[in-house]
């Protein structure tokens, strides 16, 4: 027998901190009132906050540390989809986060040693963004807190623990400690974005419907010099692992996630023991390749949804409101797409360009979303758990198939990556509204267009300079600007949209109407009714 | 025979098809399919379709 392995571990990461800075409403005579606070500085807390800088809304962000990713966790989130990536270009950290990151498009899935299907996102993209970037977390979000800062540095108050709120139909008082003390401040709004444990929504006593599964992984974070393809690699039944899932794929600094399914009734200690973990890591990767761990965590999961995303002046992002299973990488990239439907609207609000009952259009939107994503990653997070003899039958029969007929590889199912989630038809778009990719136009972009203020884009195809000059007054009344397109352009036939038709497009690239024949008043009806500054919506 | 992909949602069927099969005892499964082979057989009705969809079955196994 040969001498025991010894396992290496790499150092940990080192993460930045930030100072605590002793906030002005500790020394101030009144309470201060903030147009919008933020409680929670995580990926939809912060992607929130950038996003409100910029369209100059005076924001606050409270967080209990005074760092980013978790203590003692080396990586929540992986994978960034391409609207997340569409949304942080708008925000100007694109470029760090795929400098950093890892491009990918292909993934594929086998059974044993046969392929079973594989998929290139790439077929389906027009974007000057690729579909999927991989990057731990915690650099995301240390991007996104350096734009944040760069914008105002006091806006993130670090070492700040929300510790009460009182809630009132015109906003909220929110009571926090500090090391400097306690004080309260007043918000407008006030976003909860403290995560999936969140005790503000807790106080409210609302139900957030959650259900925990009894499926358990444990993932092993490596380093290793042996070439694997950039692609995310999953396997239903690895040889390597007693026939359960495994998961491989890259992430930066050269760490690879290796996920690998356990025995449901499998001790979390025991399986994540650096020699248990280590014996896995050897029948993966063979005899000869040397490696060695970044980090090794056990785990379940869970889901919930709350019932509404806004109650009266508090609202509910990311994991606060849902959490759906761990399958297609649709948890972080909502909470970052939460923020990106929520930004423009209260902002608008706040400036009074627009009705307060945009607001509810985003729980209308947003909660949408988060149910079809519970639906397809509750379905991966069955196929991959089969929970009797019966199920694993059905599931053998797909995969016996899948190697011979191509319609049976549609039924494997190892996650359906994250998509921007088309919203149904609401009184704001009765047509429901459904998401524009940051295609080029010229030398610009769409991004580029609406990171210019806070404007919906009135993409006029195959129209002149004398009509984007008709809507002038339209421009002038509301937050709008008109743009000719060339009817051969990408955008346009990205669009599918006719010569002649003007294609109404929200500050968060979501094409909210098409309007087949414009006329200034056509465009401005469509445009109060997505602004909800028409009629019905008062 | 079909082999190209033709179930509008996949994904779908899927979950249904489990979803019949909860609560019954392994016997009582092997018998739900059984039951669902002859209604989707009676669909197709082709007796040379049938028995191409019946070889390929059997192909699988073998």
């Amino acid at each position: 027998m040969a001498a025991a392995e010894v396992w290496k571990f790499a150092p940990a990461y080192e993460l930045p901190t930030w100072p605590h800075v002793r906030a002005p409403d500790l020394d101030a005579r009144e309470r201060i009132r903030y147009p919008v606070v933020i409680a929670g500085g995580g990926l939809s807390g912060l992607t929130l906050a950038c996003d409100l800088l910029l369209r100059g809304v005076e924001v606050v962000v409270l967080d209990e540390d005074d760092t980013v990713g978790v203590r003692g966790a080396s990586s929540r989130g992986i994978c960034y989809a391409q609207k997340s990536l569409e949304i942080f270009a708008r925000l100007g950290v694109y470029e760090q986060i795929r400098a950093k990151g890892i491009t990918w498009s292909v993934g594929r899935t086998f059974s044993g040693a046969d392929e079973v299907y594989s998929f290139d996102l790439e077929d389906d993209s027009r974007s000057e963004q690729p579909p999927f970037i991989n990057l731990q977390q915690f650099y995301l979000e240390w991007f996104l807190v350096d734009r944040i800062r760069a914008l105002d540095k006091r806006a993130i108050r670090w070492k700040t623990k929300v510790v009460r709120v009182e809630h009132a139909s015109d906003g909220a008082v929110v009571h926090v400690e500090t090391p400097a003390g306690a004080y309260a401040l007043g918000a407008d709004w006030l976003v909860d974005a403290t995560g999936a444990n969140s005790r503000i929504r807790d106080a409210l006593g609302l139900e957030a419907h959650a259900s925990r599964h009894t499926d358990r992984w444990c993932i092993s974070d490596v380093r290793f010099k042996k070439p694997l393809p950039v692609e995310r690699w999953t396997w239903i039944d690895a040889p390597f692992n007693a026939g359960r899932g495994v998961w491989q794929h890259l992430m930066a600094d050269a760490v690879w996630r290796l996920d690998y399914q356990m025995d449901e009734h499998a001790d979390p200690e025991s399986i994540s023991q650096p020699e248990v973990a280590g014996a896995r890591l050897r029948e993966q990767l063979g005899p000869d390749v040397e490696f060695e761990f970044v980090w090794i965590g056990p785990y379940q999961y869970r889901d919930h949804l709350l019932d509404t995303f806004r109650v009266g002046r508090t609202i509910f992002v990311g994991d606060a409101a849902h959490v759906v299973c761990p399958f297609g990488a649709r948890g972080g990239n909502n909470g970052i797409q939460d923020a990106g439907n929520l930004g423009w609207k209260l902002a608008l609000v706040v400036q009074g360009r627009a009705g307060e009952a945009l607001v509810d259009s985003y729980h209308a939107e947003r909660h949408a979303a988060a149910v079809e994503n519970l639906k397809v990653t509750s379905r991966t997070a069955r196929f991959l758990a089969p929970r009797t003899a019966a199920e694993h039958r059905l599931r053998r029969a797909v995969v016996a198939l899948a190697r011979t007929h191509p319609f049976a590889r549609k039924l494997a199912n190892t996650g359906r990556m994250a998509q921007a989630n088309d919203y149904p038809p609401s009184r704001w778009a009765p047509a429901g509204a459904r998401s524009l990719q940051n295609v080029a136009l010229g030398t610009t972009t769409v991004m580029q267009l609406l990171a210019d203020g806070t404007r919906f884009l009135g993409l006029w195809i195959g129209g002149g300079d004398d009509d984007s000059a008709s809507l002038g007054d339209v421009a002038r009344r509301l937050p709008f600007t008109a743009h000719a397109v060339a009817a051969d352009s990408p955008l346009a036939v990205h669009l599918a949209a006719a010569r002649g038709s003007l294609v109404l497009v929200r500050p968060d690239a979501y094409v909210a109407a098409t309007i087949a024949t414009p006329t200034p008043d056509r465009v401005e009806a469509a445009l109060r009714r997505a602004l909800a500054l028409d009629a019905d919506a008062r | 025979m079909r082999t190209d992909p033709n179930i509008a949602d996949p994904d779908a069927f899927y979950e249904a098809w489990v979803a019949a099969h909860e609560g019954l005892s392994d016997a009582e499964s092997a018998e739900l399919d059984a039951r669902l082979v002859l209604l989707l057989a009676n669909q197709l009705g082709d007796p040379q379709l049938l028995l191409d969809c019946i070889a390929a079955a059997r192909r699988a196994a073998d």
